[in-house]
């Protein structure tokens, strides 16, 4: 049975001091080492950019990742994250620019 | 919620949802089973050959892009069929009348008894094309920046210099509408103003050319934006442009009804919602095959709920995946947040609102009554 309503009303967690009292680079570091602590080499398919004071960790693959497999990875990475660090943890991809030569003349750049 | 909007063919809404007419569904998503979407948008291509200034296309890169070809296309009609999809909108991130799979896909989806709608900028909807769709389409809607060629052409093209392509479009849409007429089809025309707040001057001229083309509606909605405010939408900016609003929706005649979205552009860039149930019923694929919940989730950031793609498998075998409930459970959930982690006002946002009332028990979803609305397979 799928989730369905009972969530409704429940509010969406946010990190805890321990983790927002971490400089930057204190940040990203304690990310790196506790995904490389749990999945060693196989960790490497992910290259950490930030891991933010409101919990935003951004990322990026080494190489692309097909539409079917990708979801889930990420997905159990931020599960993990969740469940080793602090429950307020979400994990984004680094943005796509549009390719729309045309469109792109607009000069509208995507922020991160 | 606005009331339908009475038009010579019947009650139009535009500025609410449907859900009232697909309670098995409603009732199945509040039992916890695993629900079909009632509708579908989708785009068969990311190409365009506009470069309209309030695209939101502009955001929705995902990381590859794929061709859909026209056996795909046309398996993913039998898909949908088959897991009781009832409505195709040809709308999302591209500009499907460019795709060699525009006119095969219409004509099938008519085959299969699946409704289709279209919104285009008509600049390659020759009347070739028009005849060869027209007659299978529910709806069409023309996005027309504004009412002036010149504002036009600067909005959606290159510059004010280039008005040919306003000139191109307002032929299409005549000979769609009078189409329409000649051969009694049961089609509704409309035309489309994305309005920033920025385009106050040009409200009322677009009223005008809808009355003037004869169209059955001209709708004016607000400009979605992403969480980042890429776009730079000022949505307080709104309330400004109310009594313009107002008076374009009094030009309203017989044959044309004025429309605006007040729904949309009073709850402006924050939703009374949390949790993001709308996708369940109405589910977004990209015109690079991604399939993921939202469009408002196709640029790679969001690559965590990229449930698949369907011109590397069949729908169907998404549809039925452990990824495609687990994203769908994810929106359902505390983790995900819609006030923060997603962009304003996306294509779900009438039905969220009533899913997620429904859900909390400030308004139930009643069942419809009487004549069903137009357009009832599109929520």
């Amino acid at each position: 049975m799928a989730v369905t309503i009972q969530y409704a009303n429940a509010d969406t967690p946010v990190p805890g001091p321990a983790w927002s009292r971490l400089r930057d680079d204190e940040r990203l570091q304690l990310v790196k080492s506790t995904v490389g602590g749990k999945l060693g080499a196989a960790g490497d398919i992910f290259i950490f950019g930030e891991a933010k004071m409101d919990g935003q960790i951004i990322l990026a693959f080494h190489e692309p990742v097909p539409a079917d497999k990708r979801g889930t990875l990420l997905l159990d990475l931020e599960s993990f994250l969740k469940d080793s660090i602090d429950p307020g943890l979400v994990v984004w991809l680094e943005p796509l620019g549009d390719r729309n030569s045309l469109r792109n003349l607009r000069g509208i750049e995507v922020k991160a | 919620m606005s009331v339908a909007v009475q038009t010579r063919e019947g009650a139009l809404i535009l500025d609410s949802h449907k859900l009232s007419y697909h309670m098995d569904r409603v009732e199945a998503w509040e039992a916890g089973e695993h629900i079909a979407p009632v509708s579908v948008d989708m785009a068969l291509t990311r190409a365009c050959g506009a470069m309209c200034s309030f695209c939101y296309a502009m955001m929705q890169e995902s990381q590859a892009r794929s061709s859909v070809s026209v056996p795909r296309a046309l398996n993913l009609l039998d898909d949908f069929a088959a897991v009781g999809i009832r409505s195709v909108s040809l709308v999302s991130d591209g500009e499907s009348t460019l795709s060699n799979a525009y006119v095969p896909f219409i004509q099938h989806a008519a085959k299969l008894g699946i409704d289709v709608g279209n919104a285009t900028n008509g600049w390659e909807w020759e009347p070739e094309k028009i005849e060869q769709v027209l007659p299978h389409l529910t709806w069409v809607r023309f996005t027309v920046a504004a009412g002036r060629p010149e504002s036009y052409a600067d909005i959606m093209y290159k510059g004010p210099e280039h008005t040919k392509v306003f000139d191109r479009a307002i032929e299409h849409i005549r000979y769609a509408v009078e189409l329409k007429r000649r051969k009694s089809l049961p089609v509704t025309l409309g035309i489309q103003m994305v309005l920033m707040p920025s385009l106050r001057e040009e409200i009322i001229p677009f009223a005008q050319l809808g009355l003037d083309l004869g169209v059955d509606y001209a709708v004016i909605k607000h400009c979605s934006d992403d969480e980042q405010h890429t776009l730079g939408i000022d949505y307080s900016q709104y309330e400004g442009l109310h009594d313009l609003l107002v008076q374009a929706e009094s030009m309203s005649n017989e044959r044309t009804k004025v429309i605006v979205k007040w729904s949309k552009i009073k709850d402006g860039d924050k939703p009374s919602y949390k949790r993001f149930y709308g996708p369940q019923f109405l589910l977004q694929i990209s015109g690079s095959g991604l399939v993921a919940p939202s469009g408002m989730f196709f640029n790679a950031r969001y690559s965590k709920l990229h449930i698949g793609n369907f011109t590397e498998e069949r729908f169907i075998d998404i549809w039925k995946s452990e990824r495609y409930w687990r994203a769908m459970d994810y929106l359902a959930s505390p983790a995900f947040d819609a006030q923060t982690m997603m962009g304003t006002l996306p294509i779900q946002h009438y039905v969220s609102v009533a899913l997620d009332n429904h859900a909390k028990a400030i308004e139930r979803i009643q069942p419809g009554i009487g004549e069903k609305p137009l357009h009832v397979n599109f929520l």
